[in-house]
């Protein structure tokens, strides 16, 4: 019965489904960014690189939604989020100033599969992250170390400040892992003796940075929707190929 | 404000897509109507408004409108999109 084998394919699966979550654990990164630990009921799992929808319901029904890119591993048993905060966000806010454990929200997921990946995808990485654009990407990393891959991953961040670094000593602490390469460049206020980059990502940092073009990475960049542009043309320019160039745009901001 | 600074892509609207569809949306590939490019729907840019216009990446042309009212979800394709 191939009909009925389509139709059973086409069936919407129960994978998007709002689900009430519990926080389990709230932990400050920076003084603008917290990574909030949930427990989620029957949670499907996730590729490394993929987004949740989140929902907060007010007492009087106004409901708003954002999208947050997953923080853990696939590996671990817990879904981490890191926000940041967004003055005058609407989400954000509440999520990086209000949140304690034991409150609920509601989440829908995974979402997503164009800016995933796993390790049985293989490699080269070739990972690029501008402010909390670095969280998908620090779920790729977890991942490739959870499974004790050595596949070489070239990792660029960029931040405004050391303050504003994500995960700094986390990505410290798993470099010397075999095959993987992380670089900073600080656009406005680099740690004190700083003496790596401290400028905006330009072309020679990422041919600096490899691999090139020629090892065919898989490129994931991510952050705000210009600077996302700008690393992406960069790449092209390079000669990179496009399809090989994995975006995900913020927007101006986010929420 | 410039187009650069205003658009997301279409992974933002994956859950919106994944309400509708049974497949997963950003790996769904799309063949232009207008330049003939083929992108998944993840690359594509998106634009919010009064609902959502998803364009071609290559040449922007409308690739997708989704109108959302309440629960209810109207949408406009265009192109050819290749299953799975």
């Amino acid at each position: 019965m191939a009909g009925a084998a389509v139709l059973e394919r086409l069936r919407p699966g129960p994978r998007l489904v709002w689900r009430t979550v519990t926080v389990r654990d709230v932990v400050d990164e920076t003084p603008r960014a917290r990574t909030v630990a949930l427990d989620v009921p029957d949670w499907p799992g996730h590729r490394a690189g993929q987004h949740v929808d989140l929902r907060l319901t007010a007492d009087d029904g106004y409901q708003a939604q954002r999208s947050y890119s997953v923080a853990s591993a696939p590996e671990l048993d817990t879904l981490e989020l890191t926000v940041e905060l967004v003055d005058d966000g609407e989400v954000s806010p509440y999520l990086v100033e209000e949140l304690r454990p034991g409150d609920e929200f509601e989440v829908r997921g995974p979402i997503g599969g164009h800016f995933a990946w796993s390790v049985d995808d293989g490699g080269p990485l070739l990972l690029v992250g501008g402010g909390s654009g670095v969280v998908p990407l620090m779920s790729m990393l977890r991942h490739r170390a959870a499974r004790g891959s050595t596949i070489d991953a070239h990792v660029l961040v960029s931040a405004r400040s050391a303050e504003d670094a994500l995960y700094r000593d986390e990505l410290a602490a798993l470099e010397p892992r075999a095959g993987l390469h992380v670089a900073w460049t600080f656009t406005r206020t680099p740690p004190p003796g700083w003496k790596g980059w401290h400028r905006r990502v330009d072309g020679a940092m990422l041919e600096t940075l490899g691999p090139g073009p020629g090892a065919a990475p898989r490129a994931f960049v991510c952050g705000p929707t210009p600077f996302v542009e700008h690393v992406a043309e960069l790449l092209v320019g390079a000669g990179h190929r496009p399809r090989d160039i994995h975006t995900e745009r913020f927007g101006p901001t986010g929420g | 404000m410039a187009d650069g600074d205003t658009h997301t892509d279409g992974n933002g609207i994956a859950g919106l897509l994944g309400e509708i569809l049974a497949v997963e949306a950003t790996t769904l590939h799309r063949r232009c109507q207008a330049c003939g490019d083929e992108q998944p729907l993840g690359a594509h840019r998106a634009y919010h408004g009064a609902g959502v216009v998803l364009r071609c990446p290559s040449c922007g042309i409308v690739a997708v409108r989704i109108g959302v009212l309440g629960e209810r979800r109207a949408i406009e394709w265009h192109g050819t999109f290749r299953f799975p």
